[in-house]
Order: C-alpha cells, then sequence, then structure tokens
C-alpha cells in the first residue's frame, strides 16, 4: 500500500503523492501541477502547509498532494479550512474543490468568508458538472444544460463566482484555465501571497462528462486580462466577471485589494491560539455570578 | 425555611433582570436559591415569569406553592389563582384589580408611574424593593446591585433606580406591615455564585482550555454563546457567531484537527444540522465537544420551554458507526465537573463527546459555593491522551492500530512531516483506502474506544438515598434530579434514585448488577418526554425494563409535587407494579418467542393457501 515517494520523503519532503486516479487529459491534472508548482517556487514544503479538500474528483487529490490536510464533507472544505486558520495562523492554508462543493453545497460558507475575508486561498476547480457522480449538471453550467439529473436541461442560470465573490467582500479575484499552466502558477502564487480571502476559480474541461466546455471551447471563449487592467477597480472588475453572460472568460487577476484578515481583526489572536499558554485566571470570572 | 417569590408580566417589563436581582439579593443575604424562568417566544408582549426559590437548606427545583407573587399586571394573578393557598401574599395595583385569595399587599404601580415619570421597564425596580421591604431583606444589597447594574449609565440612571427600590420599600411598610424575616441578612461565610447550566457550561470550558467556540444563536443554547463571546478579549477565546451550524461544528473540526480544543452548541434544530459533522469527526478521530441543549420539538417546536426529547437523537446522531460518548448532567455543579470531563475524553479518545442540557437545566439559576468550585476549577488538570506535539517518525502513522484502539494525534507544524484527517476510510498512514482488510481494521480500531471508555473512564449512575432500605426507587437522567431529589424530601415512604449521568455507552453487566439490588422495589423511571427515551436506551444496551413510567411532555419541568402526587396515587395498582428486572427478561423474550412463532405460523398458512 505504501507509496513508493516515502524513501525520498524521509531526506526530503515532496508534494508529490500517490499517482493521480483522474481521466485522461482531465484538468485536474493541470491544476494539480500548477498547485505543486506555485507551492514549491515560494519554497513551501508540505509541512508548511494545512490544505482543506472537499469531495469530488479535485477534492481526492488529498493522496495526491501532500501537506497537513483534511479531507472532511462535500461543500465543507471552506469552514474546515477557516477553523484551521484561527487555531494556527502561521500556517498557509488552501482550499481545493469542485464547483459543486464550493458554489452549491457550500455556498452559504463561500459568501460569509469572502465577507470574513479569511486569510485562505479557494481554488476551485470549475467544470460545470459532477464527475465523481457521473456528469449530473454543476451550478455554474450554462442555462439549458442537459444532464442525467436535467433530462430536460437546468432551468437555473449559472452562479457567477467571480461576480459573487467580488460583491460579498473577496480582497482577491481571479480566474485561470486548466490548459494555461503558466497563468496557473501565477495566479496562484498571487493568490497565496496576497493577505486575505483569495479566490482562483479555473475553467477545467471534464473530458468525460462535459462535452461542450471543452479544451477548444475554452481556447476560444477566454482571454488573457489587459496589462492595463486596473485591478483595484471594484466596479471595473464587476464589470469583466459579467463578461461571462455573453460568453467570455477572462484570465487572470480580476480584482485586489487590502483590508485586515479576520484572524489580524480578532485581538486575542497576537499569537497563534495553538501556540499560547493555558489561561488561568479563573476566579475572576467565577466572581461574575457573586 | 422554604420560601417562593414570584414575578410576572408583560414581555419586555425586565422582568428576568428583577428575578435575578432578586435571587441575588437571597444568596447575598445567606441564603440558597433555586429559579425557574417562562416566557414565550416573543420580544414584547405574552407573559413573563421569574421565581426563587429560597430556602436555608440546598434546593434544586421550584416550588409549586407560590408564598409572594408579584403581580406587574392582572394576567399574573389569574395565571397563577392555582398556585395560590390562603397564606399566599400578593403585590399588585389596587387600581387594576383586586385579588380574592391570598393576602394583599396593595402598591399602586400606576401612581408611582404617573408622579414619577417612569416608564414600564423600571416598574419591576419598585416591585423588588418592595418584595425585601416585605421579607425584611436589607435594601443596601438591592442598592449595590443597581450600582453594578447601571453605573455604566450615569449616576443620574443609578439615583433614579435607587430612589425608586426605596420607593417601593417604603410603600410595602406603609400601613405598619410588621416586615417578615424570610431575606433577614445573615453572616457570609460560604459566598454563593448564581448560575446557570449554561453559564457552568461556559465556565467549565474556560476551565478546560477550549479554545474556540462557534454557534448559531438558538435558544436555549444561546446564552452560552453571549457568555463566552463577553469573556473572549479577556482570556483569548476565539468566539464566533457563525453563518450556520454547519459551518460551526466544521470550523470547530479544522481548529480541532490543527491542535486546539474545540466546541459548538446549539439545540435540536441545530444540532441536526451539525450531524453530518459528528460522523466526519468520527472516522476522522478528530476531537469535538458538542453542547446540545433541548427544547420541546419537533422542528421548531415550543422554543423557549423544555422538554428531554433529543436523547435517542443525540446517542444515534451521525450516519455510520463510530464510538460516540454521551454525558447528561443534572445540575450546575454537575455541568462543571462533567464539562471539564467532556473535553479530557474527546482528546483522549479522539472522538466526539456530546453534553446534554435542557431548557430547565440551561436557564435556571442554581446556587453554588464559590470557594469549593474555585478550588475545583484550580485543581482541574488538562489530559491530551495521546495528543502529541512532537514525532521522530516519518511516515508518520496517525491511524496507527493500537490496543486500546488510540492512535497517537501529531498536532500538525512539526516540520519534516505531514497526514490527513481523512473522511474517507483510510489506512494506517492516513492515505484513503478500500482494501477489505484495511477497512475491517480500521473500524475495529476505533470501535476499541468503546471498550476502553468503558473500562477506564465510564462512571456508573449516582445513587442517591439508600437503595438498601428504599421501596420506591427513581430512574432518570440529566435535569430531572433536582425535582426528584427534592420530591424524596416530600414522600413518606424511603426511596432513593439512580441518577445517570454518563448514558451513553452504558457498561452492561455493572448497571445490570445496580438493578440487580432492586428486586422487589416500586420501580419508577422518571422523564420529561412522551416516549420514555431513557428508558429505550437502558433497555438496549442492558435489557432493563421499567413498568412505571412517569412522563411529561409540555413543555415544563416535572414538579416535585407531581412526583409525590403520582407515588401516593391510590388509584395505581402498586403491587402489580413491582418490578423484578430480570425474571421480567425472561418472561418477555418467552413471550416474544410464542409471539414469534404464532406470526410464522400465520405466514406459512397465508402461503400455503396461495
Amino acid at each position: 500500500m505504501l507509496n513508493n515517494n516515502y524513501c525520498e520523503i524521509m531526506t526530503e519532503l515532496k508534494f508529490d503523492g500517490y499517482a493521480a486516479t483522474w481521466c485522461p487529459g482531465c484538468g485536474d491534472w493541470g491544476i494539480r501541477v500548477g498547485i505543486k508548482a506555485a507551492l514549491e517556487q515560494l519554497a513551501f514544503d508540505p509541512s508548511q502547509v494545512f490544505l482543506s479538500f472537499d469531495i469530488g474528483c479535485s477534492g481526492n487529490m488529498n493522496d495526491f498532494l501532500n501537506g497537513y490536510a483534511t479531507h472532511g464533507l462535500h461543500g465543507r472544505a471552506i469552514p474546515t479550512a477557516i477553523g484551521m486558520k484561527i487555531a494556527n495562523h502561521k500556517m498557509t492554508t488552501i482550499v481545493i474543490g469542485g464547483d459543486g462543493g464550493i458554489y452549491g453545497e457550500g455556498g452559504n460558507h463561500f459568501l460569509h468568508a469572502c465577507r470574513g475575508n479569511h486569510d485562505i486561498t479557494v481554488i476551485v476547480h470549475d467544470n460545470m458538472v459532477y464527475g465523481l457522480t457521473t456528469g449530473q449538471v454543476a451550478p455554474t453550467a450554462g442555462k439549458g444544460y442537459r444532464s442525467k439529473s436535467t433530462p430536460h436541461g437546468i432551468i437555473e442560470v449559472p452562479v457567477n463566482p467571480l461576480a459573487l465573490a467580488l460583491t460579498q467582500g473577496a480582497t482577491f479575484v481571479s480566474q485561470s484555465f486548466a490548459g494555461d499552466a503558466r497563468t496557473t502558477i501565477d495566479v496562484i502564487k498571487k493568490a497565496v501571497n496576497h493577505k486575505g480571502f483569495s479566490l482562483v476559480n479555473i475553467l477545467q474541461p471534464c473530458v468525460t462528462f462535459n462535452k461542450i466546455n471543452t479544451y477548444q471551447y475554452y481556447l476560444k471563449n477566454t482571454y488573457h486580462l489587459e496589462d492595463s487592467h486596473n485591478r483595484s477597480n471594484l466596479g471595473k472588475a464587476v464589470e469583466k466577471s459579467l463578461e461571462v453572460n455573453a460568453g467570455k472568460f477572462p484570465i487572470g487577476v480580476l480584482y485586489q485589494t487590502e483590508r485586515p484578515s479576520f484572524h489580524e481583526e480578532l485581538e486575542q489572536l497576537d499569537s497563534p491560539l495553538v501556540d499560547r499558554p493555558r489561561f488561568s485566571d479563573f476566579s475572576s470570572f467565577t466572581n461574575e455570578f457573586i | 425555611m422554604q420560601f417562593n417569590w414570584k414575578i410576572g408580566g408583560e414581555a419586555g417589563f425586565g422582568i428576568m433582570t428583577s428575578g435575578l436581582a432578586f435571587a441575588k439579593i437571597a444568596t447575598r443575604s445567606g441564603y440558597l436559591i433555586f429559579d425557574y424562568t417562562e416566557y414565550p417566544s416573543l420580544i414584547r408582549g405574552g407573559h413573563n415569569t421569574y421565581e426563587v426559590l429560597v430556602s436555608d437548606e440546598v434546593v434544586k427545583s421550584p416550588k409549586w406553592e407560590i408564598d409572594l407573587l408579584v403581580c406587574l399586571n392582572n394576567d399574573t394573578y389569574k395565571l397563577h389563582s392555582d398556585r395560590l393557598t390562603d397564606k399566599s401574599m400578593l403585590i399588585y395595583d389596587p387600581h387594576v384589580f383586586v385579588p380574592e385569595i391570598g393576602i394583599k399587599i396593595p402598591i399602586t404601580f400606576g401612581k408611582i408611574k404617573r408622579d414619577e415619570k417612569i416608564d414600564q421597564m423600571m416598574m419591576n425596580t419598585i416591585a423588588v424593593g418592595a418584595s425585601i421591604g416585605i421579607l425584611g431583606g436589607d435594601l443596601s444589597i438591592f442598592e449595590e446591585i443597581l450600582h453594578q447594574q447601571f453605573d455604566r449609565k450615569g449616576k443620574e440612571v443609578v439615583n433614579f433606580n435607587l430612589k425608586l427600590a426605596k420607593i417601593g420599600y417604603d410603600e410595602a411598610l406603609k400601613n405598619n406591615i410588621k416586615p417578615l424575616s424570610i431575606l433577614k441578612k445573615k453572616d457570609i461565610i460560604d459566598p454563593q455564585m448564581v448560575i446557570t447550566g449554561n453559564e457552568a457550561f461556559a465556565l467549565g470550558a474556560m476551565v478546560a482550555d477550549c479554545r474556540y467556540y462557534a454557534a448559531y444563536p438558538m435558544t436555549p443554547a444561546s446564552t452560552v454563546l453571549s457568555i463566552l463571546a463577553s469573556w473572549q478579549y479577556k482570556n483569548k477565546m476565539v468566539v464566533r457567531h457563525i453563518e450556520d451550524e454547519i459551518s460551526a461544528v466544521n470550523t470547530a473540526l479544522g481548529a480541532s484537527y490543527a491542535g486546539v480544543r474545540s466546541s459548538v452548541g446549539s439545540s435540536g434544530g441545530g444540532f441536526a444540522l451539525m450531524v453530518e459533522g459528528l460522523s466526519y469527526a468520527g472516522i476522522a478521530e478528530i476531537p469535538l465537544v458538542v453542547l446540545l441543549a433541548m427544547r420541546s420539538g419537533p422542528a421548531t417546536g415550543m422554543p423557549t420551554w423544555t422538554e428531554q426529547g433529543d436523547l435517542l437523537f443525540a446517542v444515534h446522531a451521525g450516519h455510520g458507526e463510530f464510538p460516540k460518548i454521551v454525558l447528561t448532567p443534572g445540575d450546575p455543579e454537575e455541568m462543571i465537573a462533567l464539562t471539564l470531563k467532556a473535553f479530557d475524553l474527546a482528546d483522549i479518545y479522539q472522538t466526539p463527546v456530546i453534553l446534554i442540557t435542557d431548557k430547565f437545566l440551561s436557564e435556571s439559576h442554581s446556587s453554588l459555593s464559590k470557594k469549593l468550585e474555585d478550588a475545583a476549577l484550580e485543581k482541574h488538570k488538562i489530559d491530551r491522551g495521546k495528543i502529541v506535539n512532537d514525532t521522530k517518525e516519518t511516515p508518520y502513522l496517525r491511524y496507527l492500530d493500537t490496543k486500546d484502539g488510540v492512535s497517537p494525534m501529531l498536532i500538525p507544524g512539526k516540520k519534516g512531516t505531514y497526514y490527513q484527517a481523512n473522511s474517507y476510510e483510510h489506512i494506517e498512514d492516513s492515505h484513503t483506502t478500500e482494501d477489505l482488510k484495511e477497512r475491517v481494521k480500521q473500524v475495529d480500531k476505533r470501535s476499541k474506544k468503546n471498550t476502553t471508555y468503558l473500562k477506564n473512564h465510564f462512571e456508573l449512575p449516582k445513587i442517591i438515598g439508600d437503595l438498601n432500605t428504599a421501596e420506591i426507587v427513581f430512574v432518570s437522567f440529566g435535569s430531572m434530579k433536582g425535582p426528584i431529589v427534592d420530591a424524596m424530601k416530600l414522600i413518606k415512604t424511603k426511596s432513593a434514585y439512580i441518577h445517570f449521568t454518563h448514558v451513553y455507552p452504558l457498561a452492561e453487566e455493572l448497571v445490570q448488577q445496580i438493578f440487580a439490588r432492586c428486586v422487589g422495589k416500586r420501580m419508577i423511571l422518571v422523564e420529561n418526554n412522551s416516549t420514555a427515551q431513557f428508558g429505550q436506551l437502558l433497555r438496549m444496551q442492558t435489557g432493563i425494563i421499567f413498568k412505571e413510567k412517569l412522563l411529561k411532555y409540555d413543555g415544563r419541568p416535572i414538579w416535585p409535587e407531581e412526583i409525590l402526587l403520582y407515588v401516593d396515587d391510590n388509584t395505581r395498582s402498586v403491587v402489580e407494579e413491582k418490578n423484578d428486572t430480570k425474571i421480567k427478561a425472561k418472561v418477555l423474550s418467552e413471550d416474544f418467542r410464542k409471539k414469534e412463532k404464532e406470526i410464522m405460523d400465520k405466514l406459512v398458512a397465508e402461503m400455503s393457501v396461495e
């Protein structure tokens, strides 16, 4: 059962875990390379990062990417990561999940994490379908998308993750494409370095179940944000995020601003919660009840 | 001496504040108390009440008869006529209504209100002042409380309240009424805390070194959130009012994985949302303490009323099979002790521990010796079991198979290694698996924790009274302790009480041995629900069966007097109810086999016809 990599780990920790089990050609391969390369280029090793994996094809990266990790419940990777960050805010914390977990099942957590500006990076595999459960429609799929669970096409219009994050207070909002390794690495590095809530929405073809949003489709419909794009202008960023309605997908960092992150606003976190000594002045509290 | 004071009025009249003030006046005068409040799920209107039972000795439940009723409106009188006697005293406004029974103490609230130009919120200050006057209390104790309450609002506000308290005090005594000596100040040797079950949990959590508490407000658990939130800047706990209970439990599990003791709290509805998280804690072996404060359900039910209706839900909470410990404290003192223990158990067994309370325990105040509690809290040592900061192992075997079922748990952050908390079945090094042998190994490993717990940390029920001489034996759990213990003082027949605090899992044989000592005694199961859930749980785990059950599920706790009435009810055929657990279990199993055969025969007959 043990992986061969373990003999190397004795000397140097590697991010590479087990060989991945994704479909050949799946966008997840590219995303994993992007995350791994970004972390290596930022000089992290697996014992220096918290990884919170959601459930799904994306979350299955838990065994393929090493780190201090949780592989928790579907839709709950964000709250789990927030708890990890609050307990030990010195650790860089990354959420890895899919469009279903982050925008569907965990949609409420997503918008509240944006509001709180928790210092975590949320990397979303956005392929518009549920791969692991064999191809049902995801909340980011276009209206009318036909799938096993929506035989006559989905009635709802898609979630707009970028617009949602921007309007709910996220301080870093970006998008990449799984077929564009260089941008993916670059955007993840910027997101990880950002202090506060950062979203990296990665457009990703599902080669098995999604015959519409293919590599060709994204090559045709994505474009890199111009150098002249003003990242600090919320209005412009929202405008860019709405281009998806016209079938256009901007790639790069749409928006970045500075606001104290959640743990910085907690005055009791002058040192990491896990490291501080036990509090012991109890009698001043029992006095309150006299 | 026992004296039952009660105040009632419209919600929003400040009933809760004045009730607590009265309770503290009593304890600061040297008495012990138990208090109980009733209020509808409304912010304005409706009828709120607060009753304080004052006593020389320990009291643990409310008393039915009211000795002094403060009626801030006519409803208070009408709603309590069945609890008044000729000896009950009534404070009321003679311009609003005149009571037909009891000793009348008219106070012209309306006139004072007009004269002093005050709003309704301040009437209760007059009422408390008047109560102190009649009961021979020391007004300066109330004045001290008013200072503590209003000093931050400025001198004018304080002075005005002090004036109203004095008006009430004088008004009550103006017709040459000779004050009683109910609240006569005694020397205080042992200062008393006035504390609820929820406050006891908050205190216990702090002392247990809980560093993260997340919740979404839900009555009757909400006060835990507000108390801990107000303390967090001083004790450095992180306390969060979070978007929903699902997030509460998952952030707590994240924090717990990262190495800090964490907890969540809610009532039934919110707890239901947390249940998937319990299952995750079970397989990933993450410590977690959950406070479940029950109220009348199902669904929204009666939000501000009490019930013990979620016991079986808590015991069975979570899909899949994993070890879980359920504790049911009976009063604030036990709540503190069991909260301390719960956090240790969660760490030692790396699994969820559920502490169950209900509205009755969560929101009723008891007096508790500060000296004793301070000493207990001071000497409490944290036991984190196999949670460690360091390891030399690579790869780290987070889910190492061990004899006791508990694996070492490294606090993440140690350089040179890593591991996962995995909600998928996993091998010892935490990687996902679907291998049949590894699956069985991990399931067996986790379930060994149950055996270890039963051996090392399970506690048998407390026996209150003398089981050998008792003719009547009460059996219950959690908050029913108070009413039963107080009822035993009223019942002439010798009685004892078997009080369960460690309700799940139960050590089958040990518990059976206790019940074997009860052969021939009248056994009465007492529960604040309609389906005798603890009886079911006891039967499930030990085979013990009850014939006699005193159940109440109208949203109110059981009064000791109700237990007395039940016991004395001659219409019940007591002889027949006498319980011999062992014999009965046998009879039933024979019965069962007979029935089973009948059903099978019938089925066979039906099939042959076709």
